[in-house]
């Protein structure tokens, strides 16, 4: 049974987060390194790669901020900010083996929640610069954001069916013998899919996309920049992690320790996903909304109707 | 060395490149990318994202403006290189990029209180009076996001101006409803987007309700354009391969490709396509580059969701485009933009069977990449003249899918006089 | 724990007013909006804080999605962004003044002036289900045929104001292959 987590994992729970993004970025780093200029060849080469986003990291803290005319600086900074904020609130839920830094009735409603945040975060981040190419991104966002979240309720909803809890531990508990990824395929399938949508990322990287030069983040310079697409980063780590909690039998295992499954899960789960933005070009918007609205919404409600008629019958 | 200036010269160690063509000097923009991917520099696609602006040809001494914006917009330390066409270019780009490097870490190092203050007062400045200063103020997805074009319909606007930024005109829209129209030119100062290229943007929402079509003076210099240069070589009666000849077009869709599908977010098989470019460009032989090659077309070729994603947009059937006066692949795509993109990679493939072929090419032989170079119009003037049907009505987010798809050639604007000289 | 709870709760109340003036006091859109979520994000604090837990966070999350649609709607027809043109959030200034200041008085006097019963018991394991159950236990049916209803009358008046018809989509007998739309959608209709 899930117990709670002691004090100094609140204080390291950032801090984790914040690795396990940069080992995703270096590994999205040897990838696209790989595509830029060929294959490494030597492990010394591969090292210097992956160590891409640190040396961005630090390039971008040197630079000095800039502003653009007639901002509106306030709500601009407060959606750059809020994004990380909300990826480690989101965090706070996200059970490492079978303890969380909280673990509240309510875990997965609070997850989505925070993720609901992040969402009017983009918007704010694409309104604040006063510029068209960033405002058009921020309402990108917003608009698919629509599309996305039924579906992703849905399959989050459909997972606290199978375990009849919205407690995120009870939802690993009753995954003690088979994963919901099993009999929930579909569910499993549609939350990576918004996964990577709620983090902008990737194929689903439209709001940031070059055909708007970058979209939300076209003014953003030095920290900002830094803190935005790091908070990104750490938003995809928090909603990849999360798969295993709901889906992949959480801290279930033979022979490891339950957090020593959870890393290799998550770090599985992540690979799938940064190795999927290599073979897929960003999906546009109007093509996507509309499948989400017509095959992925009763996709998903049948799912979860096959659900709830097991566990009335068990 | 105190640890700070060393973290600082480390940051700037590798700066962030936003590399920008002038028309004209198209061949070096594909040297300064690889000699940027030699170097592991990364490239940007905005302004407020880079550290160095790489300006490829020497700007005209009036109409630069817009370069000054940009690096006005840039976060200090902002460093701009102007590399020039001429002998050595490899040589002289490396000077270029190193000697910017250097400032950049100076900047960097030891910023300098002063030139600070003299960056805050450009902004300053920028806030009060730019918009009837420059007219030339192209929009670099910058402050200036509204054309300053229609500054003088604003006199009787009600709002007026704020923060002197013209206000939104209000025009009927697409669904019969009355709203917020916005003048957004686009380029020239934007990545991945035809060198010197200025589309002005009346956008609502995210519907393109009207564009016009401009561009940046085309110097008449003498040496033909880039990628059209051996075609007119050999028509001048100079001994060109065939071999030479498909190279160049290899090198000229693969450039196009690359641009397409960096634009609809595929920066993979993008940057696939632009490290065989710089290849073929260099001379390598058919044995070195076709595996590759084949694999990435054939990657390409197979992608279903890029088809799924990108199909529709920009149809231009064949008799629309043979009234219009295009020829080359835009023609024989009689398509939308999917099917253009599925034309260079099939001419592509076609080339590389000749790449080692050395006989003469024959004189008579006028198609270029982009079209027959013997026409009443050059190919990419015949291809700017269709963009605005293409694009009316659009959405914003397939505008710069369907403007890659087509990748006009500004530089050929300079090859038949009697067109495209309004605002040479 | 008991003056702990004392200080969140004031410090939520007081946000919640403030940021509820700062609606009418803002002369953005955008502002006026997340000011509006800010006092909302609060008075779910606030539920949160009486153990309702599964209330609270959603009042988070649908409030958060509500506002951000919100920003949507007032703005979408004004491309001007960054809320360039100062403009004011309240029509009739003085009678919503006025408006605003009694129903906050009536609810106040409300609150202070019942006489709330002294708690019997202990408060139950789940009290989400003891208000759900509560509030409409034995309605359920009731409720759920309402729910369908009004979502049918969304989706009614949705097709209703729609300016084009099936009929503008695939002709007039219906028999085009693809529909006529301006911008082709991911399914391939």
């Amino acid at each position: 049974m899930p117990e709670a987590a002691p004090l100094w994992a609140t204080v390291v729970l950032p801090v984790a987060l914040a690795v396990a993004a940069l080992v995703a970025a270096g590994f999205d780093a040897v990838l696209s390194g790989a595509a830029e200029r060929g294959p490494a060849g030597s492990v010394r080469e591969t090292g210097r790669r992956a160590a891409a986003p640190l040396r961005e990291a630090l390039r971008l803290l040197v630079q000095q901020p800039r502003r653009t005319t007639a901002a509106d600086r306030l709500l601009g900074r407060l959606g750059v900010v809020l994004i990380p904020v909300a990826a480690v609130l989101a965090g706070a839920v996200l059970p490492w083996g079978f303890r969380a830094v909280s673990d509240p009735s309510v875990g997965i409603v609070w997850f989505n929640a925070m993720e609901a945040l992040a969402w009017a975060a983009v918007w704010l981040a694409g309104w604040g610069p006063n510029s068209a190419l960033s405002l058009i991104g921020g309402y990108r966002f917003l608009a698919q954001g629509l599309a996305y979240e039924l579906p992703h309720m849905f399959a989050l909803t459909t997972a606290a069916l199978g375990a009849e809890s919205l407690r995120v531990g009870d939802v690993v508990a009753a995954q003690d013998g088979v994963w919901f990824v099993v009999w929930m395929p579909v569910a499993f399938v549609v939350y990576l899919l918004s996964a990577l949508a709620m983090a902008f990322w990737g194929p689903f990287a439209h709001p940031l996309a070059r055909d708007a030069a970058g979209g939300a983040a076209v003014e953003l310079a030095g920290v900002d920049r830094l803190v935005f697409l790091g908070g990104r980063w750490l938003l995809l780590v928090v909603t990849a992690g999360f798969s295993v909690p709901l889906f992949l039998g959480g801290g279930h295992g033979p022979l490891l320790p339950g957090w020593a499954w959870t890393v290799v899960k998550t770090a599985a789960v992540l690979m799938l996903l940064v190795a999927a933005r290599r073979a897929l070009p960003v999906v546009r918007m109007e093509r996507y909304m509309e499948t989400a609205w017509m095959v992925l919404v009763p996709l998903t409600l049948v799912q979860a109707l096959v659900v709830a008629v097991v566990v009335l019958n068990r | 060395m105190d640890l700070r200036a060393l973290l600082r010269r480390t940051a700037m160690n590798r700066p962030a490149v936003l590399a920008l063509a002038l028309p004209g000097a198209t061949e070096l923009r594909p040297a300064v990318e690889a000699e940027l991917r030699r170097r592991q520099w990364p490239v940007v696609d905005a302004p407020a994202a880079a550290d160095l602006l790489v300006v490829c040809g020497v700007p005209a001494a009036e109409g630069a403006d817009w370069l000054d914006d940009i690096e006005r917009s840039m976060p200090a330390p902002a460093v701009r290189v102007v590399v020039g066409v001429g002998e050595g270019e490899a040589r002289q780009i490396a000077l270029a990029l190193d000697a910017a490097r250097r400032e950049l870490i100076e900047r960097a190092v030891a910023p300098q209180p002063a030139e600070h203050a003299e960056h805050m007062e450009h902004m300053e400045h920028q806030e009060h009076v730019e918009p009837m200063e420059h007219v030339h103020h192209m929009d670099h997805q910058g402050h200036d996001h509204d054309s300053h074009m229609d500054h003088m319909d604003h006199g009787t606007h009600a709002m007026g101006d704020i923060a002197g930024l013209p206000m939104a005109e209000r025009a009927d829209d697409r669904d019969g409803l009355r709203l917020d129209r916005l003048h957004v030119p686009f380029g020239p100062g934007l990545s991945d987007w035809p060198a010197g290229l200025i589309l002005r943007f009346a956008l609502q929402g995210d519907v393109v309700q009207g564009v016009e079509v401009d561009h940046l003076p085309v110097p008449a210099v003498q040496r033909p354009p880039f990628w059209d240069e051996p075609w007119l070589r050999a028509a001048h009666g100079e001994e060109v391969t065939r071999g030479d000849a498909a190279r160049r077009r290899c090198a000229a869709h693969l450039d196009s490709a690359g641009r397409l599908l960096a634009v609809a977010g595929w920066d993979d098989v993008a940057a696939r396509c632009r490290r065989l470019r710089d290849e073929l460009l260099a001379g390598a032989t058919r044995t070195e580059v076709v595996g590759e090659l084949r694999r990435t077309v054939r990657r390409v070729g197979r992608s279903r969701i890029l088809r799924w994603s990108i199909a529709g947009l920009g149809r231009l059937p064949a008799d629309r485009a043979r009234a219009a006066g295009v020829t080359g692949p835009a023609l024989a795509a009689d398509g939308d933009a999917y099917d253009r993109l599925l034309m260079w990679l099939r001419e592509i493939e076609r080339g590389l069977e000749d790449l080692d072929d050395v006989r003469p090419l024959a004189p008579d032989d006028r198609s270029g990449p982009r079209g027959r170079l013997d026409g009443p119009r050059s190919p990419s003037q015949a291809l700017l003249d269709v963009l605005p049907a293409l694009l009316t009505g659009a959405e914003f987010a397939g505008a710069r899918i369907i403007v890659a798809s087509l990748d006009p050639d500004l530089d050929e604007l300079a090859l038949a006089p009697a067109t495209g000289s309004a605002h040479a | 724990m008991a003056v702990l709870d004392d200080v969140i709760f004031w410090a939520l109340a007081l946000s919640a007013v403030a940021a509820g003036v700062m609606v009418f006091r803002f002369d953005s859109m955008a502002r006026a909006t997340y000011a509006l979520l800010v006092s909302l994000l609060c008075v779910g604090g606030q539920v949160l804080l009486l153990g309702l837990d599964y209330l609270g966070v959603v009042i988070v999350l649908m409030m958060t999605i509500e506002m951000a649609v919100m920003a949507v709607f007032m703005v979408m027809y004004m491309m001007n962004p960054a809320g360039l043109l100062p403009m004011t959030m309240v029509h009739n200034k003085k009678g919503a003044a006025v408006i605003c200041a009694a129903v906050f008085g009536v609810l106040a006097a409300g609150i202070l002036l019942a006489p709330w019963p002294a708690r019997r018991g202990r408060a139950s394991d789940d009290p989400t289900m003891d208000l759900g159950m509560s509030l409409m236990g034995p309605q359920m049916l009731t409720m759920m045929t309402l729910g369908l209803t009004l979502f049918a009358t969304i989706v009614v008046t949705v097709v209703l104001a729609t300016r084009r018809g099936r009929y503008d989509r695939f002709g007039d007998d219906l028999s085009a292959h693809t529909a006529d739309d301006p911008v082709r959608g991911g399914v391939g209709r």
